[in-house]
């Protein structure tokens, strides 16, 4: 990411937009697959009962805020290791 | 440029330029999903009684993240110790100093 000149960056960012967008898509379908899968097991109604939407709810929250805490730590690891020059060539 | 190895540096084209910080982007990217899967699987449990992390659980995300960086560099380094005694191919190995 070193050497960009101002357009290339433009491009570049314009690239990082895209790529965060369908990462959040791509979340945001695995959490409805994991809470589903997780939480709802009874299929003798076919809308949810309250305690499978209590469970999704709580799932959804849980993992939200489980997504955060590992990014904040994933940043963290990330920093110290390119810091003590773990990566070659840098 | 994690991915550039050998002597010289030769001049890159913007297009090549881009495409190799997309791809170290990627990379980084794809690490943090891997162990997002892995670290939500082993230690938050299918249960769901409250919306919010309980201690243990916290401490688990926390400590996994710390281990799984470290398998990724002693397994980074086991392969590159494996390359370079096979002789040279040390080189082609800059990727996975991540």
């Amino acid at each position: 990411m070193d050497g960009l000149n101002a357009s290339e960056q433009r491009e570049f960012q314009g690239r990082m937009e895209k790529k965060q967008m369908k990462e959040f898509m791509t979340m945001y379908s695995n959490l409805v697959q994991r809470c589903f899968d997780d939480c709802v097991n009874d299929f003798t109604t076919k809308s949810l009962h309250s305690k499978e939407e209590g469970c999704v709810m709580k799932c959804v929250d849980k993992y939200l805020k489980g997504s955060e805490r590992l990014g904040q730590r994933f940043q963290e690891q990330n920093a110290a290791m390119m810091q003590s020059g773990q990566l070659p060539g840098r | 440029m994690s991915f550039l190895f050998g002597g010289s540096r030769p001049q890159l084209s913007s297009a090549e330029k881009i495409a190799a910080a997309e791809t170290e982007v990627e990379m980084i990217s794809d690490m943090f999903n891997r162990l997002s899967q892995s670290c939500a699987k082993k230690c938050i449990p299918p249960e769901y009684r409250e919306p919010d992390l309980n201690k243990g659980e916290s401490v688990c995300l926390d400590r996994c993240v710390s281990k799984f960086f470290e398998v990724n560099m002693k397994v980074s380094e086991k392969m590159q110790g494996e390359a370079a005694q096979k002789g040279g191919a040390g080189g082609g190995m800059g990727g996975f100093g991540m």
